[in-house]
């Protein structure tokens, strides 16, 4: 042990990592919901898991179209641990994006983004964006059927852009055709373009977390009590214990600092493992039981292959469906729109209400973005069932 | 005189004259007639029941997180409505099952039921869980009010009950529009239709309740008498079609959907609707969704104007907005009564140059158009009285306003009616689309009375 102390205190004094522990861990959070707030950190260990398994499969997947199919076939077929790796990476990107899609959810819902956490929201947005890029652009790679002609669809969407669409197609596509430049620029999309901005952005992402600290929810502040019948305005902050991040200024004094907090450490670093562990858990059991699969290698000439969307793309897939030829654009006009209001929300909503209750305005709209995405998944979702 | 010497022989001659077996179809329209208009109103109470055995638990819910006791009451409302029409709803089930059904089309009704056994197998007992969960759910409002957690999985339960229930029949029903090879439960259940109808019907179950809580609310408020009824009335009202034009605003999307599968999976019957004798009706139900959202519109206008709220002057605003798109949805293609009367005027030939189209009546874009304005407006509509809310005094609402509420709910009949009417008759002549026909119930002869002996 006296060893371990020397060299602890050895590198404390040259990179004063002991102010760093203490910095990360024993800041004040909300108590109360802090089983939603696992989110993020769940989040984050699921990139990191992509991260990992995505550097294991490039030591074996080699970007063409005449290799790549055939470097994952011999994982199919020859190598147990690199099948297993390669499930991991695909069931871990899936249960990824239903995780950050919640997080999403839950911190729009709180009203986490507002001031002075607008940045944070931006950033967020940013990585969900990211992340779904990362999906599909890595649908593309196995270069069997299904991502051949993913390939096809997806790659098509941006000719729907005014003016440059046929520029940015040709740009992806390298070429009017999808073809082998198709998939070595998707590659180096995937595992250098997108990873550079994802990881700078996760580290602004916690920095800004770290400095504002846990919003939480609604119920663990002051403000929640206002309108409630027979219920007091508990005491203010000033009248409270306020531990650092909070009070988070400047902001309404209603919001700025939760009623009760505890450490980080160990109660949600406690909970956060725990959901952690569960998922990856999860995400290994299905790699082993379902793994990834491969289907036969692309095709371009075949007449008789039905293709079929992945799952998080069945919302654009049932829009294509759905819009009528004259008015295609809106399939990307819809998204794009989305997204610029996701990006704009904390500027537009302004207000220091968090109850999402007495926040119609955006709630509203909000949760009929929400129920419109997932009323296309459904109805997209039942068309792959057809018998 | 002897009463029994008269009324032995009128009974005689009664036997003589009356069939000796059930009608099985010999009669087409009048089979139609009354199967059609008991449907309706069975859809009609049934989709309420199951609206708020769905929305009544959620209301519930609400309650408990808002502390509001508003809510409270107006799921306790909701359960008593159950518990009182779930009764009837069911009776008009029965009969048309028992009556109807096996007696104009047993050939059919016999067919369905060997094809749709397990849906039907599991409808029924969902309905014996949720006609025991609505009791429990009603009943038990006080002794569990100290467990309020215990009584809302009580009603989360009701809920799926509720759902599950109108599933099974949306599998049976949507599998007569677009058949399968009926070789399992799996099957039948995964049609093309069965997906979006689920979804097209749950949606508008929860609409039409709102809807019709509001225009109860109304005639409810307007003969209220102490102060703390008219605040709850013009409260529940306001919530209600709040409600009710929330999910309503969800349609259009589902609603094309669902009518892009009949295109692609029965396509004569989606010509029928969209080109065909029902297309006049297909252009009512789309003027009448616009009338729908223009007169919620309306009411929010006038219900916030009342107090002075801020809000009022855009709610008008955009209600003048929503007419212009509903004369844009209002326009006919063709202008002429039949297609051979189109057809000899040129055909695509448009109206000032001597033919019979009108261009600004084609579905694509313009009614697309018209359905895409109809929901930005409605959803700006919603947002806009959400944020007058406030300075609304609850209790102070005007005639005008319950008498628009009232209107909501005849329009939302009408066209879930006219809905009901389209879909059925886009199949016809066929019960089961390609398979089996309304005329052909009338060739299942009678078994053959025995012989007496030699």
């Amino acid at each position: 042990m006296g060893r371990i102390a020397a060299v602890y205190d050895w590198l404390d004094e040259r990179a004063a990592i002991r102010s760093l522990v203490r910095k990360g861990l024993y800041e004040a959070v909300p108590v109360r919901g802090a089983w939603f707030y696992t989110l993020g950190s769940a989040t984050l260990v699921l990139i990191l898991l992509q991260l990992v398994t995505g550097i294991f499969l490039t030591l074996v997947y080699v970007p063409s179209v005449t290799e790549g199919w055939a470097s994952l076939n011999y994982l199919k077929q020859h190598d147990a641990f690199g099948s297993i790796v390669r499930g991991i990476h695909l069931w871990s990107a899936y249960i990824l994006l239903f995780v950050i899609g919640l997080h999403m959810v839950r911190t729009f819902f709180s009203g986490s983004y507002k001031r002075p956490r607008e940045l944070n929201w931006v950033t967020g947005v940013g990585l969900f964006i990211l992340v779904l890029v990362m999906a599909i652009t890595g649908a593309f790679l196995p270069w069997d059927q299904a991502a051949y002609w993913t390939a096809v669809v997806v790659t098509n969407v941006p000719s729907y852009t005014p003016f440059i669409g046929s520029f940015i197609r040709a740009l992806w596509r390298g070429g009017d055709f999808v073809g082998p430049i198709t998939l070595t620029r998707t590659f180096g999309i995937h595992v250098w373009l997108v990873p550079a901005i994802l990881f700078p952005l996760i580290l602004a992402h916690l920095a800004l977390l770290r400095k504002h600290g846990e919003f939480g929810s609604y119920i663990n502040y002051r403000g929640a009590y206002r309108r409630r019948e027979g219920v007091d305005v508990p005491p203010a902050p000033a009248q409270r214990p306020i531990e650092p991040p909070y009070p988070a200024v400047p902001t309404d004094e209603l919001w700025a600092a939760p009623l009760e907090t505890e450490d980080f450490f160990p109660f949600q670093t406690f909970k956060d493992g725990l959901v952690s562990v569960v998922l990856v858990i999860v995400v290994f059991l299905l790699a082993v039981a379902i793994g990834a699969p491969l289907e036969p290698i692309a095709d371009p000439s075949t007449t008789s292959y039905t293709p079929v969307p992945e799952w998080f793309f069945l919302p654009l897939d049932e829009l294509l469906l759905l819009v009528p030829q004259q008015l295609i654009p809106l399939v990307l006009v819809l998204p794009a729109g989305g997204v610029l209001l996701l990006l704009a929300l904390p500027f537009i909503d302004r207000g220091p209400e968090r109850n999402p209750f007495e926040r119609p305005a955006v709630m509203v709209p909000g949760a009929f973005a929400v129920l419109f995405v997932v009323i296309l998944t459904l109805l997209g979702s039942g068309r792959l069932f057809n018998l | 005189m002897n009463a029994l010497a008269v009324i032995g022989p009128a009974l005689h001659r009664l036997a003589g004259e009356l069939p000796s077996t059930a009608p099985q179809g010999r009669n087409i329209v009048a089979a139609q007639i009354a199967i059609g208009s008991l449907f309706s109103l069975h859809i009609l109470i049934a989709g309420l029941v199951s609206g708020a055995a769905e929305l009544g638990p959620a209301i519930e819910f609400l309650g408990y997180m808002r502390q509001r006791r508003n809510y409270d009451r107006l799921a306790h409302g909701l359960g008593r409505f159950i518990t009182l029409y779930f009764s009837v709803s069911s009776t008009i089930a029965i009969l048309l099952v028992t009556v109807l059904l096996v007696g104009y089309w047993g050939h059919f009704w016999t067919t369905i039921v060997t094809i749709g056994w397990w849906p039907l197998f599991i409808e029924a007992w969902t309905f014996v869980l949720q006609v025991t969960l609505a009791y429990i759910w009603y009943y038990t409002w006080d002794p569990l009010r100290g467990f309020k957690g215990v009584h809302m999985a009580i009603g989360g339960l009701l809920a799926i009950a509720s759902f599950l229930q109108v599933y099974m029949i949306d599998v049976i029903a949507s599998y007569m529009l677009t058949p399968t090879n009926p070789q399992n439960p799996i099957r039948l259940v995964l049609n093309p239709t069965s997906y979006p109808l689920t979804v097209h019907r749950t949606v508008g179950n929860l609409a039409y309740v709102g809807f019709v809580i509001g225009a109860f609310c109304a005639i409810r408020f307007l003969r209220a008498k102490k102060p703390e009824d008219k605040v709850f009335y013009d409260w529940a009202g306001s919530f209600g079609v709040l409600w009710g034009i929330s999910l309503t605003l969800l349609q259009p999307v589902v609603g094309y959907s669902y009518a892009k599968e009949i295109q692609l999976h029965a396509y004569g019957s989606w010509y029928k609707m969209m080109y065909g004798t029902l297309s006049p009706l297909f252009l009512w139900q789309i003027t009448l969704l616009g009338i729908m959202f223009l007169t919620a519109t309306l009411y929010f206008a006038r219900r916030l104007r009342t107090n002075g709220a801020r809000g009022a002057g855009l709610l008008k605003a955009m209600a003048v907005g929503l007419v212009l798109t509903i004369l844009l949805a209002a326009q006919p293609y063709h202008l002429g009564l039949t297609y051979d009367a189109v057809a000899g005027a040129g055909l695509n030939r448009p109206f000032w140059e001597g033919g019979l189209i009108n261009p600004l009546g084609s579905m694509i874009p313009w009614k697309v158009l018209a359905l895409m304005f109809y929901t930005l407006i409605a959803i700006a509509a919603v947002v806009w009285y959400l944020r007058g809310l406030p300075g609304v005094v609850w209790g102070a609402a005007r005639r005008g306003e319950q008498r628009l509420l009232m209107l909501l709910a005849v329009l939302t009949i009408f066209m879930m009616v006219t809905m009901g009417f389209i879909r059925e008759n886009s199949r016809a002549p066929f019960l089961i689309t390609g398979e089996m026909t309304i005329q052909g119930q009338q060739n299942i002869e009678p078994t053959p009375t025995p012989q007496s002996g030699p």
